[in-house]
């Protein structure tokens, strides 16, 4: 290992506001020259591009929203069938999910099984009431007749919502498998990766979220 | 509701003898292919070597045979079409209309999504990581498993032809005709799963690549030192990992109004069919730089090495391409101009598609200077790529007359446009890949394809093509539309004729490839590519062995220039021996084979399987599946092997052996020239 | 560039040289990273992204915000909270060793804005100038 990689390692931050470069720096940093990255970089990297490729995959369905808003077929429009209250419920769940997502981050880099564990059950526990609010909706939608096959603004709706919730379910599957490995494996380099790459589905879930209840319910009521 | 979904008897095409044949052929051939490796004891050698790999370079192989195979179904597609518009004239033929919807629509999904993708994706396979200098990709098993996906979409597209029928609604399934309305077959269905399962491969690639050309670079390897291919390649893979999931999520909701009576683009309920158009576009469009910007990066490898020139207008052959890269997402409405967004919006699109024509430009320049003073080599590569400059810039211009929205109203969906795509495919993808494996193949193999056959396939695509498409440009400005199943207009009687005979001239070409392949294998002990270098290459991928050892380089290489290898050599042939001093070889890690790709891919087939004919049970065993296979590779422990530093030192030594030889043999030829310069 | 041929010499897929960081991994002005320092980070965010979303809720209600500009007040606390969430929870920052993270994340949001706005901007021309089926189909009595 070179000394330069060596003092990064030990933690110092070569571009602390106020320091110059200290000797030893390499000088590629960010621009990936100094050979090949390690194994964390390159997992984060790759699942950071695969977070923005979802973020697109999300784009398509929320312009089919924002194009077939008032195609109600004469059925109801997002004033008639929104309740903000549960939204603000889901909101809150999410972001206190997100949140404890973080702590679990910490933990994690402590190495603190106990405390990793309790913070993903939280998280777990709010995501789960987020899927089971969002079902009560959807299924409240569908007994009042306004289920997606009603109009193509319920279309858009329930694919785009939905396709949220089925990404929520998946990272609930995956939380899943986390907590039992974090115990089965230990904390070693590949179960880290993984629960790198987890913390930034999670947080892009929530990320995703704003956007749906900021176009899809909050600019949606106010749409006549 | 039964066991086997909508799936019966009927779905075997008992009474169509045309598919019935063809079907059986198929199922025959690859009935016997099987039997031949199980009888013969090779199974376990291509599970361990081939099935199981993670090896970059043996992914990209077999990318390249996939597509090669299905060039082959393509091009008899294409052969029956042509022949059907030959017979067809005031006579029905010998297609009828629904085996005439599904040839073209087959031809036409398979030459993009089986053929032209898996070839350009399976050359960066092969040489993007060893022209960066490094062992392998980012995700190494990850690669397998995008490959395998696409494996399973071409699997299940060729399934459609024994069982149940494929999409006949083009090769892009325009609603409200796909919808279940007007498409109640299981055609669309095959189409839409197996471009969902193949897409999700791609998707993988493209990730899988942006990172590896971002993150894993030899040291010393700037981004303004980065081979041209690779820029391409970084190019063509951001477009993946912004345009697939625009695919992804287009296809859904199709799937959706089919199987749940969604209405997105349905014309009851408020459906608008018209965003359908909008969506693949905003997919299409950049779908096609995505094949032609790794030609592109290609042709500049070949035209550089083959003119003994560094490549003209590095730089400004990069912002060209990172230009395409960001313009060709801003162009998709240039395919339906005739939607009827009006005026201002047309006029936009239309100037942002002409602009796209000034990068483009640019390159073709580059190319020119490129060979402009240098000592022009004309290889099979070579030819391919001054075929593709001269066929592409005229590709190219029709399509600026097509980008101009008042023409557009009269050419929109006539044989012209027919002839414009095919143009700039073949004329840059087909020719790119074809330049790209002559010129590569010595590396991945050890030895070089015969020159003769090479240049022969070359010279008989070149005018095939021409005659095939030429007169398509005729037809169409006469007034022909595509896809047209029998017609009574006598002017285009000729051309069409014509036309038939380009096909049966490039099949010849094929044939010559095919031959080309067969006598280069039997000859391959006189043509063995000894030296690692067979064309006195410039970058890094020509550093070491053909074919290279499994960890490509036993040290990586130190990056000091824009050209690497040339740098080397220069260097070497300087101080008279290798730049580097034989090192302290250390073991080696690299990932471990894992049959993940091929049980995800076998999952994906029986899950879209069942999706096509509604066998839910069977779906839900599929996911299930699915996941468990997650929950295993999540679980395993060991994913490197070390390959031990005698292995290592062994195969570099013979790398650096046959280097230094080939370095006195140099200056032992230039002694002798030198000697002799007095007397003249 | 370095001549010292040993300086590379160790390069299995795994090693590196110069460090680029990772999103979600404590920031890198925190250096050592200590409990209380990520957690304030932490903390500030989930204020001020609860704030946020306070706010959009509370903008909704006409007499707070003039009217029209209820949906342009939405989106600007929309795009806060994600700045927030990136800045806070991902730890996204402009340092150079990010340089790659925002990068991939500038071409993201071009691309989403293209197919976003794109999209809108197509198909409201085309109801503008096109007969919508819907229409079409009230017009043949269906």
């Amino acid at each position: 290992m070179s000394a330069a990689s060596t003092a990064l390692r030990a933690g110092s931050d070569p571009y602390h506001i106020g320091h110059g470069p200290s000797t030893g720096v390499p000088e590629y940093t960010g621009h990936g020259a100094g050979g090949p990255a390690p194994k964390r970089i390159v997992v984060g990297y790759g699942f950071w591009i695969f977070i923005l490729s979802d973020v697109i995959l999300f784009s398509c369905f929320f312009a089919t929203y924002t194009v077939l808003i008032e195609a109600r077929n004469g059925g109801p429009g997002p004033q008639q069938l929104f309740d903000l209250h549960n939204t603000a419920v889901e909101t809150a769940c999410l972001l206190l999910s997100s949140f404890s997502c973080g702590m679990t981050s910490l933990a994690v880099a402590r190495h603190n099984l106990l405390w990793s564990e309790i913070t993903l059950a939280i998280t777990g526990l709010l995501g789960l009431t987020f899927i089971g609010l969002e079902v009560h909706e959807f299924l409240g939608l569908v007994a009042q007749g306004a289920g997606p096959t009603r109009s193509a603004f319920l279309t858009s709706f329930f694919a785009l919502v939905g396709c949220h919730g089925v990404h929520v379910t998946a990272g609930l599957l995956w939380l899943g498998t986390m907590m039992a490995q974090f115990p089965a494996k230990g904390f070693k380099q590949t179960i880290l990766h993984r629960y790198l790459c987890f913390s930034l589905f999670w947080h892009a879930l929530d990320i995703i979220w704003i956007g749906i209840f900021t176009v899809v319910y909050l600019i949606g009521t106010i749409t006549p | 509701m039964t066991l086997l979904g909508k799936l019966t008897w009927q779905a075997i095409p008992l009474h169509e003898p045309l598919p019935l044949f063809s079907g059986a052929a198929v199922v025959i051939i690859m009935v016997a292919i099987v039997a031949w490796v199980v009888i013969k004891g090779y199974l376990p050698y291509l599970w361990r070597e081939w099935i199981t790999s993670v090896d970059h370079k043996r992914i990209g192989v077999m990318y390249c045979i996939l597509a090669g195979v299905m060039l082959l179904r393509g091009f008899i597609d294409a052969i029956m079409m042509r022949t059907q518009q030959v017979m067809a004239y005031n006579a029905p033929g010998f297609l009828p209309p629904s085996h005439f919807a599904q040839v073209f629509s087959a031809h036409g999904t398979i030459m993009i999504f089986f053929v032209a993708m898996p070839f350009v994706i399976g050359l960066m396979n092969v040489i993007v990581p060893l022209q960066l200098g490094v062992r392998d990709v980012a995700f190494p098993t990850l690669n397998s498993v995008s490959f395998w996906l696409t494996a399973a979409g071409a699997l299940l597209v060729n399934l459609s032809l024994v069982v149940g029928e494929f999409d006949r609604t083009g090769w892009l399934p325009y609603p409200p005709l796909s919808e279940l309305a007007y498409s109640p077959g299981v055609g669309v269905d095959y189409y839409c799963w197996s471009l969902q399962i193949s897409g999700v491969g791609t998707l993988m690639t493209g990730i899988n690549f942006v990172t590896t050309i971002l993150k894993l670079r030899a040291p010393g390897m700037h981004y303004t030192r980065m081979p041209m291919f690779c820029w391409t390649a970084l190019a063509s893979n951001l477009l993946i990992v912004a345009a697939f999931p625009v695919l992804t999520a287009t296809l859904a909701m199709l799937l959706l109004d089919r199987y749940v009576g969604f209405h997105f683009f349905t014309d009851t309920g408020g459906g608008n069919s018209m965003m359908f158009m909008n969506l693949i576009w905003a997919w299409g469009h950049p779908e096609v730089y995505i094949l032609v910007l790794p030609a592109f990066g290609i042709y500049s490898e070949v035209v550089s090495t083959f003119s003994s020139k560094p490549l003209f207008g590095y730089r400004s052959m990069i912002y060209a391409t990172m230009a395409i890269c960001i313009i060709s997402f801003m162009v998709w409405l240039h395919h339906f101009f005739t939607m009827g967004a009006g005026a201002d919006v047309n006029a936009i699109f239309g100037i942002a598609s002409m602009i796209i024509a000034v990068p483009t430009g640019v390159k073709i320049f580059n190319w020119l200077f490129t060979m402009y003073g240098g000592s022009v080599r004309f290889t099979t590569p070579m030819l391919w790529s001054i075929g593709f400059i001269v066929t592409f810039a005229i590709g190219g211009l029709t399509g600026v007359l097509l980008a101009v929205p008042p023409a557009d109203f009269q050419l929109h969906n006539s044989v012209f446009l027919v002839a414009h795509f095919h143009n700039v495919i073949i004329g840059a993808v087909i020719f790119g890949v074809f330049a790209g494996y002559v010129y590569w193949f010595p590396k991945a193999f050890g030895f070089t394809l015969d020159e003769r056959l090479g240049k022969w396939a070359f010279w008989l695509w070149l005018i095939g093509f021409w005659v095939a498409w030429g007169p398509g440009y005729v037809v169409g400005l006469e007034g022909m539309t595509r896809r047209l199943q029998h017609y009574d207009v006598a002017e285009w009687h000729p051309w069409l004729v014509v036309a038939e005979g380009g096909v049966l001239i490039i099949l010849l070409g094929i044939i010559a490839q095919i031959a080309q392949i067969v006598v280069s294998v039997r000859t391959r002990e006189q043509r063995r590519d000894v030296t690692g270098d067979p064309w006195d290459g410039r970058n890094l991928e020509w550093a070491t062995a053909s074919p290279p050892p499994p960890f490509n380089f036993a040290v990586l290489p130190d990056v000091t220039d824009q050209e690497p290898y040339w740098d080397m050599k220069a260097r070497a042939r300087e101080i008279g021996q290798l730049t580097r001093p034989e090192p302290e070889y250390q073991p080696i890690h690299m990932p471990r084979n894992s049959p993940t790709g091929f049980v995800t891919a076998f999952l994906a087939v029986v899950s879209g399987f069942a999706l096509i004919w509604h066998i839910w049970w069977l779906v839900v065993l599929g996911l299930a599946g699915a996941y468990a296979t997650f929950v295993v590779f999540a679980w395993r422990d060991h994913d490197e092997e070390l390959i031990p530093a005698e292995e290592v030192a062994r195969l570099d030594r013979a790398n650096r052996a046959v280097r230094s030889a080939a370095l006195h043999h140099r200056q032992l030829r230039r002694e002798v020239e030198t000697q002799r310069e007095p007397r003249q | 560039m370095s001549s010292d041929p040993n300086r590379f010499e160790q390069f299995d897929l795994g090693s590196h040289v110069g460090e680029d960081r990772v999103l979600g991994e404590a920031p890198s002005e925190l250096h050592p990273p200590t409990l209380r320092s990520e957690l304030r980070g932490y903390l500030i965010g989930l204020v001020l992204a609860a704030a946020l979303t306070a706010a959009s809720f509370w903008a909704l209600d006409e007499h707070v915000i003039y009217g029209p500009g209820i949906v342009m007040a939405l989106i600007v606390f929309g795009l806060a909270q994600v700045g927030v969430h990136l800045a806070f929870f991902l730890h996204l920052t402009t340092a150079p060793d990010n340089a790659n993270n925002a990068l991939a994340l500038a071409f993201g949001v071009l691309i989403v804005s293209l197919i976003f706005f794109g999209s809108i901007w197509v198909m409201f021309h085309m109801n503008q100038h096109m007969i919508p089926a819907r229409a079409l189909m009230e017009m043949r009595g269906g």
